[in-house]
């Protein structure tokens, strides 16, 4: 690659945040030329990030860091040596070049748009573009991404992986000369995926230089040109596609390369425990083990679970009424649910984005109560409970960690809500970050971890409190090569001492690792998934 | 018929000065009722009378202390202690002014909690006005929703690890005060790489806006607009000039 020919260009002597004494990056020149996929490869807590966001515009030198070296963007070069008197990057301007999805997606949202189509057409309403041609592109960008029938709805109605869908739209509109796009199919189905990759090569085809991070070896990474691997910081490795390293090098630098990763390419699986077997018919899926409980009720039994969002939904129902009939309201997500889940078993529920799994998910600790069927945890129906109370039995992880992260240090969001002597707390709450592989994180402020060990960390606050049923919520989005290895062997742990887990991805290949059998959430009911 | 978000904010406002400049408490009185009719037609009669007691509950009560205990132009006093005295001027006086600051306060409620954000963004855009004021005033408007949401995102994961909330307000105070520091941080999280993005999507951008959102605005209404305005100007013009030497009102 030459200088003269990319469009934006990064040599970075060394970067280091204002509050860390270290640089995050040493030593790395990248150049992205035009019409061009870049696969940008790293594992969780390598660099990635920072450097997407120091490309895109979002870490300003200066403001959130000092950086020696050089930017170039559309021929503008901005000398940077890490003083008072290094170049002020305009933000707005930078954005007139480079777009950047993070790997936050909501963090693109401006929230206070009240449809999809409005959020859409923010950043074209800031250039002042006409009405007309705003409409144009809202339809077209939408179009491309799946986003159409959500036009004229709330972007906070929206699923994990429409919300993406949306971010990679708002920033897509703006037609930027070079897109960067952070873990770009987390969360996304597989039909979203694939459509991400057309769209993708179709914005090279009109000049655009494209750069994916990932720390995930999937076909978004596939369809790059040239890839290049950050490790500590630093480029150790690049080249063609053709030239990517094989399975091995690229699962001992952390990436994961044997699952979906959001539905999307494949590669065999790596770290199958022990006792996983392949079931009679040839698929997978790990066999289902003994009887651990001998416990008389299913862990879990769902009847008839019906649930509709808006004006008949609510938060809570304190009355439950079993097998009421009447019309399908609008908006009904769940439409007859039944589902039971024994001591020790494993399942994986997959579906469409939109298709309503968290819903699902939520239903199993009371969040959300059912409009009509019933949900029976060790046998006793929940209707009414609070979701304290059922929390003793029933551990959740977040779909967004965030949601799910509230404490100042990793080792106060552990103990939070476990009983006991502070040293049986303390003792309970180290092991668990032990466990997920964060003990040397345990006073550091969640927020500040990166992506993959936030996940984790969420996972270990499920995991300290020992319930007897763990649902997680696309638990392997963000996790890197290292992270996946832990949640894996956590998952296998619970369920080989009893615990029921229900799984919700859009990673094929996890399912088929972890669970004992896949359902599909599919038009508000669980059907078989095809072998 | 819907109100464009202007003829709405117009009829608040000149309502707000109308009865400030009368001075009447009937005046005052039928204002409030009628905005608050208005409120329960709209379906936030519950949100307006919950907001309007914040407000005005802890203002009339400061006001009955002060003047219905401390009136110096008193003179008929009903109970005393010490140099406190309960007069019926002074209670009167209280009584005005309550009425006063009710009447300037509901209708502005009922409008802050009957309006459409994305209506008034559209249509100030409409009219020129800076996106970052347009910006500003929308998510001031839609800042107690938002903070209601990362609170409930907050208890949710709280409850599911165990947080047990009942309905007694014990319990949900106690609650609260576990939610509050984490709702404040993630707040301050979320408003720092919300301005990042903000900026990246042009918001500072010296362009003038325009709207996707399109907001009708007929005619009717819009002289409706100004002769409530109109009216609004003559009333306060004919209290300024009561006020002068002269005047009888």
């Amino acid at each position: 690659m030459t200088e003269e020919s990319s469009v934006l260009r990064a040599c970075v002597e060394h970067f280091t945040f204002h509050d860390e004494a270290g640089p995050v990056l040493t030593g790395l020149e990248l150049a992205l030329r035009r019409g061009t996929i870049t696969a940008l490869l790293g594992a969780s807590g390598s660099g990635k990030t920072t450097l997407g966001r120091l490309l895109g515009g979002w870490s300003r030198p200066g403001n959130s860091g000092l950086l020696s070296g050089v930017l170039e963007v559309a021929g503008q070069i901005l000398h940077f040596e890490g003083t008072d008197d290094d170049p002020a990057i305009n933000a707005a301007e930078w954005a007139r070049h480079v777009g950047y999805v993070p790997q936050d997606s909501t963090t693109v949202l401006s929230m206070v748009r009240a449809t999809v189509g409005e959020e859409l057409a923010f950043g074209l309403e800031n250039r002042g573009v006409s009405p007309a041609a705003m409409r144009e592109s809202v339809q077209h960008v939408a179009g491309r991404l799946g986003l159409t029938h959500l036009l004229e709805h709330s972007p906070t109605t929206l699923s994990g992986g429409e919300l993406r869908k949306l971010a990679i739209g708002c920033v897509v509109i703006m037609n930027p000369e070079v897109l960067i796009l952070d873990e770009p199919a987390a969360s996304l189905d597989a039909e979203a995926a694939a459509g991400l990759v057309t769209l993708m090569r179709d914005l090279a085809g009109r000049g655009t230089a494209v750069l994916v991070l990932s720390q995930c070896v999937d076909a978004l990474v596939r369809a790059a040109g040239h890839w290049f691997l950050l490790q500590e910081g630093s480029l150790s490795a690049g080249g063609i596609m053709a030239e990517l390293p094989d399975f091995t090098a690229l699962a001992a630098a952390g990436l994961v390369v044997s699952a979906g990763c959001g539905g999307v390419g494949s590669t065999p699986a790596t770290d199958l425990p022990v006792d996983a077997q392949l079931m009679p018919d040839g698929s997978a899926h790990r066999a289902l083990p003994p009887d651990l409980g001998g416990s008389k009720f299913p862990a879990a039994q769902l009847t008839d679970v019906q649930f509709a969002f808006g004006p008949v939904a609510r938060q809570r129902r304190p009355l439950r009424r079993r097998n009421a009939q009447r019309a399908v309201p609008p908006n009904t997500v769940l439409r007859g649910v039944n589902l039971s889940l024994q001591a020790g078993e494993v399942i994986a529920i997959t579906g469409p984005n939109g298709a309503g799994k968290s819903t699902l998910l939520r239903h199993f600790n009371g969040l959300l109560q059912p409009d009509s069927g019933s949900v029976l945890i060790e046998g006793k129906d929940i209707a009414g409970q609070a979701t304290g109370t059922v929390a003793a039995a029933v551990g959740l992880l977040f779909q967004q960690p965030r949601d799910q992260l509230f404490e100042r240090t990793a080792q106060r969001e552990v103990a939070f809500g476990l009983s006991g002597s502070a040293g049986t707390i303390a003792a309970a709450a180290t092991h668990a970050l032990d466990v997920v592989g964060l003990s040397g994180a345990s006073s550091r402020h969640p927020a500040e971890l990166p992506a993959s060990q936030q996940r984790l960390l969420a996972l270990a606050t499920v995991l300290a409190r020992r319930p007897a049923i763990l649902l997680l919520d696309e638990p392997t989005v963000a996790l890197d090569g290292h992270g996946r290895r832990f949640l894996v062997r956590a998952i296998h742990v619970a369920a080989a001492a009893g615990a029921a887990v229900v799984l919700v991805t859009h990673d094929v290949d996890f399912a088929a690792e972890a669970a004992h059998k896949t359902l599909v959430l599919s038009d508000g009911i669980l059907v078989p998934a095809e072998p | 018929m819907k109100l464009h978000p202007l003829t709405s904010l117009a009829i608040a406002g000149s309502a707000a000065v109308v009865t400030t400049a009368a001075a009447s408490v009937p005046l005052s009185l039928a204002v409030m009722a009628t905005a608050a009719a208005l409120s329960f037609m709209s379906g936030r009669g519950a949100q307006v009378l919950a907001a309007s007691a914040m407000i005005l509950v802890p203002l009339c009560l400061a006001l009955f202390m002060v003047h219905g205990l401390f009136f110096p132009e008193g003179t008929t006093v009903i109970a005393q202690w010490g140099p406190a005295r309960v007069t019926i001027e002074g209670l009167t006086f209280a009584a005005e002014r309550a009425s006063r600051i009710g009447a300037a306060v509901v209708p502005l409620l009922v409008f802050s909690c009957t309006v459409s954000v994305p209506d008034l963004v559209a249509a100030l855009s409409a009219r020129g006005v800076s996106g970052r004021v347009a910006f500003v005033l929308a998510a001031t408007l839609a800042l107690v929703p938002a903070i209601g949401q990362q609170q409930l995102r907050i208890r949710q994961a709280q409850e599911a690890r165990g947080l047990v909330i009942r309905r007694h307000l014990p319990s949900r105070i106690a609650a609260f005060r576990l939610q509050a520091l984490p709702l404040v941080l993630s707040l301050v999280e979320e408003a720092s790489g919300r301005a990042q993005a903000l900026e990246a999507r042009g918001f500072v951008s010296a362009a003038r806006p325009t709207s996707y959102r399109q907001v009708q605005d007929p005619l009717p209404q819009r002289i409706l607009r100004w002769l409530v305005l109109l009216c609004a100007a003559v009333v306060v013009g004919l209290r300024l000039s009561s006020s002068l030497p002269g005047g009888n009102w």
